[in-house]
């Protein structure tokens, strides 16, 4: 690879890059965040459980990213939207962002919930990490299109999605939805709150944008067999 | 002894029995209603006290309702506003029953207001409960039928000022129209029932054809201030003025409570400049001039309690929390003497309380709403990540 690269280096190119590289020598291992691995008393080890602490005492480890944290709140799903949120690298802007809009959420919530009458309290979801995975989840698209040539032309053919690009296609509606169509005044926090509370009743442009997503699969029907795999 | 009877039933309060959560060895039991009494260690996070009168030790880590008739009359301003937010989603507020403001309580119920003025001044680092607790010792002093002089941010007249008129009354100082309205439109508010009370003592002229006669009431001067944005400055100048004089007054004389949030920003520098770009000093502010004779202690019949912020201010490295670092040599000087009210982080059984606060689904669906921060790991992740400090506690169990 920094074969490659050389031919690219302009004399104004600095000559130390900061590059992480996430190519290891594969005889590093993965390091291993979760406590409750570490609390396992050594009697109650299965056999594959020491052999594996065994090797981890003579092997190398592999630096663990900014990312992975052995927190308790830790959340995959909303890391992931919180990395695809960032821009430039500027992690602490868009976390900040993610956890003004969950509290924004919580709030409405709240407030909803205080104002709502006796039968209809319990109905009232207030945690907002869960308006947030059911929102995502109402917004994944089941089906998606891709174009295929056939006979000098494309076509828009349905195709199965696999889960890591469904959830990807949901996150990115939300952001592009929040960024580009909404009033140029409001915070993103509020958009993003407001968007990920329509999208958690199954209303909103995001889940209107899935819906048309599945009517153009729908009639395309007829081009479903040029796909190959 | 605060008892386990369910069936005192403070009118305010709507809690009727003490529910001890905290048992050993079990996670967060969350039944709503159930008077399991264990006989290990439990905690109780409210009382039914809520005149601050009568809070004592037994109540620390405690909190207590503000009454919500009262709640806009005593602080139409001065709360921080993520506290306000706070009480606008939990329709109440609670405020905790803490050691620095029960200290400041008890010294103003013990001091001899026939002498000169008290000055109490609260200092901590940033987040630990400063503004809360001069909150608090308000809320006192309102209820002992005080007047309440309460700045809410001395920062906020020394910085971001739009409008800066140069003074009628004097030739080299500034006024402040915006700020000096909206601070008389709030002091009416507070105060109500002692404008019409509280008589002038002198004649005041405003322009050629206004003047304030000898005798008319506080309340007549206080809405010219507010009608007439121009000499509203000189208005709180006057105001300040009649109320030095009358304080300590035997007939019908009141106490006067200068509660000043940020005091440090009275003395220092502006970012205000003059129209030929040279900075403004905070003495060639009309404000900041008159509240500067009021922190004298030449008065008597009353108490100053005041506050450092470092939030607010302006030139000032951000790790500096003390006095000495806060007020400068000036500021020092005319504070001195005064008595210095440490303000602390949340101790364990504080801590506890919050905790078990933010945890209370009697009174409003929870606000932990995080499955995991409701376990004891989740608590003692919160209390490595917030360090018990008030503020971050806050702002973490706001996205929870």
């Amino acid at each position: 690879m920094a074969a490659s690269l050389t031919g690219l280096l302009k004399p104004w190119t600095p000559r130390v890059l900061l590059v992480r590289w996430s190519r290891y020598n594969p005889y590093y291992l993965e390091p291993e965040p979760r406590k409750e691995v570490y609390h396992i008393p050594e009697t109650e080890l299965t056999p594959e459980q020491k052999e594996e602490r065994e090797l981890k005492s003579v092997r190398p480890i592999k630096a663990a990213t900014n990312s992975v944290t052995s927190s308790v709140f830790n959340d995959p799903v909303l890391s992931k939207f919180v990395n695809m949120m960032m821009k430039d690298g500027d992690k602490i802007i868009a976390k900040g962002i993610i956890t003004q809009t969950l509290e924004n959420m919580k709030r409405k919530q709240v407030e909803k919930y205080h104002k709502a009458p006796e039968g209809k309290k319990a109905e009232i979801e207030c945690n907002p990490y869960a308006i947030f995975h059911q929102a995502l989840e109402n917004c994944k698209p089941v089906i998606g299109l891709a174009s295929i040539q056939k006979g000098g032309k494309f076509y828009q053919v349905p195709i199965p999605l696999t889960d890591n690009r469904r959830r990807f296609l949901a996150m990115k509606w939300m952001i592009t939805e929040c960024r580009d169509n909404k009033h140029r005044r409001t915070l993103m926090y509020e958009k993003l709150s407001q968007e990920l509370l329509a999208a958690f009743s199954k209303e909103g442009n995001v889940v209107k944008r899935k819906h048309e997503l599945h009517k153009m699969a729908e009639s395309n029907r007829a081009y479903a067999h040029y796909r190959w795999w | 002894q605060i008892g386990f009877s369910l069936s005192q039933c403070h009118p305010f309060c709507h809690q009727t029995q003490v529910r001890p959560l905290h048992g050993s060895g079990c996670g967060q039991q969350q039944e709503a209603i159930g008077m399991e009494t264990r006989p290990e260690t439990f905690s109780i996070f409210r009382t039914q006290e809520n005149d601050p009168a009568c809070q004592s030790e037994q109540h620390l880590g405690q909190y207590y309702t503000v009454p919500p008739s009262h709640f806009h009359t005593v602080f139409p301003h001065g709360l921080p506003p993520r506290y306000q937010q706070q009480v606008k989603t939990f329709n109440e507020g609670c405020v905790m029953v803490r050691q620095p403001a029960l200290e400041l309580i008890s010294h103003l119920k013990r001091a001899d207001y026939s002498k000169p003025t008290l000055r109490y001044l609260l200092y901590g680092v940033k987040g630990s409960g400063k503004t809360m607790s001069l909150c608090h010792t308000v809320h006192y002093c309102s209820t002992q039928g005080w007047l309440v002089l309460h700045i809410p941010d001395a920062h906020l007249w020394v910085k971001n000022c739009k409008e800066l008129l140069p003074s009628s009354y004097h030739a080299s100082r500034f006024d402040q129209p915006i700020q000096a309205s909206n601070w008389l439109r709030n002091f009416r508010t507070t105060n109500e029932h002692f404008l019409s009370k509280i008589k002038l003592r002198q004649r005041y002229v405003w322009t050629k054809r206004e003047s304030t006669e000898e005798g008319r009431p506080l309340g007549e001067l206080v809405d010219m201030g507010v009608s007439r944005v121009k000499s509203s400055s000189d208005v709180v100048g006057a105001v300040l003025k009649e109320l030095r004089l009358q304080a300590g007054g035997t007939e019908g004389g009141f106490r006067l409570a200068v509660a000043v949030d940020g005091v440090n920003g009275l003395w220092g520098r502006t970012t205000l400049k003059k129209e030929d770009k040279s900075p403004v000093a905070p003495e060639e502010l009309t404000l900041v001039h008159n509240l500067r004779k009021m922190i004298n202690n030449d008065w008597c019949g009353g108490a100053v309690i005041a506050t450092l912020s470092q939030t607010g201010s302006l030139y000032a490295p951000s790790s500096a929390y003390l006095p000495q670092e806060l007020l400068g040599e000036e500021g020092f000087d005319s504070m001195d003497p005064f008595v210095p009210v440490p303000v602390s982080l949340y101790s364990e059984k504080e801590f506890e309380s919050c905790y078990l606060y933010y945890l209370d689904h009697i009174h409003f669906h929870h606000w932990l709403q995080h499955p995991h921060s409701q376990t004891e790991e989740g608590k003692k992740e919160l209390i490595f990540l917030s360090n018990r400090n008030p503020s971050v506690l806050e702002r973490l169990c706001a996205f929870l």
